[in-house]
């Protein structure tokens, strides 16, 4: 369980980031978080691995408060809650499977990891994770060859060898084309279901937040302006968000290939 | 038919002046140092038609019998350029993470690598052969220690630019899942700049190369030692098969390293 508490966030440069958060996102729920670009998505998911640490307020994650962590305790919240980034974040240079195997640095001791000794079950654990996403027959191509599809797919593979109880997901769509969001999209849905993942995910696109979230929070300004579940939400609901009439871009269209 | 130009550029009068006047400064900068060294033409052309006459044609004339010690002189150039870049190619690399400001993190640590790096490379390498020569005596390993600091300021330098340009998204990510800095060094870091720095590194013992063949007119062994009994003794026969040893197997190195380098990055 993630709990916000009257979470507030200012940056170095006088910037509110977060102004008075409330919210809880209980165990096994899909959230989607919608805004424009600016409102603060990014900064309320980064703040729950503490990317960027909230300034007031409290901030639970399993009944524990993260703000005060540092050291050994908050790379053992960031190795329970695993992360997905818009511009996937592998390493271009080495191969898939060791991409993979990054997931697990966080549960591997530093001198067997700085050897590259990985168990037996962690390599195996990378190689069913590449298998879930479908894309094992490039566990030994070079990051950089693979399509944007492709890697966001791998960083998905990352994630799940992580073992993680959280995801969040950075705006995971946002370089990618319709029908691979779509497919990216449906695999954190899916993982989310069969793993019982918390998830919580960054969209501007109000179409697939529909169709993929239980639940949608809204946020403009730095602010929590609509948290409701997603059959509840309609264009209306995001024309109240965003402040202004929905437009073509606002769409992400399309299906799964 | 008609042509559709586009409006020609504006030009201010400002910058037409001030491209004249930089022109006439650079004209008088050059007239003043012409007059400051005081060529003698006439002398010039003069010890140049008798004494190049005279020597051209033995450069041109290698005298092959003296091979084997300039081939073994040449083996040792390479070895003291082997061995320099290497030992560079090690030191810089606590020097270059020093100097990278996304490394250090600190101002002032960056500050001071950048300033080692920088006091480093104000030493030409013969200047610095001398220094070794003082230390060590009028022997090869001199040339070695003088290769390595050279290069060490320069691999060092450019060590701190790689690491400053590596994709910190990659970092970030391994943060997030709960890596350690070891960690982020060893699997996040180290295969974004290996290739980087093995490429410099090489490009470097390709310099190095080239300057080791002159360490040896201070004395700290190497080619040039013989360039120097060459020109004591007006051996000019001698000088061209030095001076066409070192052009080959510098070309040849060249090659090699380029090769080597376009297969890395």
């Amino acid at each position: 369980m993630i709990e916000f508490k009257n979470v507030s966030l200012t940056y170095p440069n006088g910037t509110k980031g977060l102004k008075n958060v409330n919210l809880t996102i209980n165990e096994g729920e899909f959230v989607v978080i919608v805004g424009l670009s600016g409102a603060g998505k990014s900064t309320l998911i980064r703040s729950i691995n503490k990317l960027v640490t909230a300034t007031e307020g409290e901030l639970l994650v399993d009944n524990e408060n993260i703000l005060t962590h540092k050291g050994k305790r908050l790379r053992s919240l960031r190795t329970k809650v695993g992360m997905i980034f818009q511009n996937y974040n592998l390493v271009k240079r080495s191969n898939v499977f060791k991409n993979v195997l990054a997931g697990r640095l966080g549960h591997t001791g530093t001198l067997r990891s700085l050897f590259n000794l990985f168990s037996k079950e962690d390599r195996s654990l990378a190689y069913e994770s590449l298998k879930r996403v479908n894309i094992e027959e490039k566990i030994y191509n070079r990051a950089d060859e693979l399509s944007g599809g492709q890697q966001q797919r791998v960083s998905i593979a990352r994630v799940l060898t992580q073992k993680p109880k959280y995801i969040l997901a950075d705006e995971p769509v946002a370089s990618l084309d319709p029908p691979t969001s779509h497919q990216v999209m449906t695999y954190l849905r899916k993982i989310n279901q069969e793993d019982n993942i918390t998830t919580v995910v960054n969209l501007h696109f109000i179409d697939m937040a529909m169709e993929y979230a239980d639940r949608i929070i809204g946020m403009r300004a730095g602010e929590v302006v609509f948290d409701g579940p997603a059959s509840e939400v309609s264009e209306k609901t995001f024309e109240e968000i965003y402040g202004r009439t929905i437009r073509e871009g606002d769409l992400r269209g399309g299906t799964e290939a | 038919m008609m042509h559709n130009l586009p409006p020609k550029p504006k030009r201010s009068t400002f910058k037409t002046v001030r491209n004249i006047l930089i022109g006439v400064i650079l004209a008088g900068i050059y007239i003043w140092t012409f007059m400051g060294i005081d060529i003698d033409f006439a002398k010039a052309v003069d010890r140049m038609t008798n004494n190049y006459a005279r020597i051209i044609p033995k450069l041109l004339d290698p005298d092959w019998s003296a091979l084997s010690d300039v081939w073994a002189a040449m083996v040792e150039t390479i070895y003291i350029a082997f061995a320099g870049s290497l030992m560079a190619a090690i030191l810089a690399i606590p020097l270059g993470f020093l100097a990278a400001q996304n490394m250090t993190n600190n101002r002032v640590l960056t500050t001071i690598g950048k300033w080692i790096l920088s006091a480093i490379r104000a030493f030409p390498d013969i200047i610095l052969a001398i220094l070794f020569i003082v230390v060590v005596g009028p022997k090869p390993f001199a040339g070695v220690l003088a290769i390595a600091i050279g290069s060490t300021g320069m691999l060092g330098k450019l060590y701190s630019e790689v690491l400053e340009s590596i994709d910190t998204n990659v970092v970030e990510a391994m943060e997030a899942n709960g890596a350690n800095k070891l960690q982020i060094l060893v699997h996040g870091i180290l295969p974004q700049i290996t290739p980087e720095f093995l490429s410099y590194a090489i490009y470097r013992f390709e310099i190095d190369v080239r300057a080791s063949t002159i360490l040896g007119i201070v004395g700290a062994g190497g080619i040039g030692t013989l360039i120097v009994f060459a020109k004591m003794n007006r051996n000019w026969e001698e000088m061209g098969l030095i001076l066409l040893m070192i052009i080959v197997v510098v070309t040849v190195i060249d090659l090699i390293s380029t090769q080597i380098r376009k297969r890395l990055v």
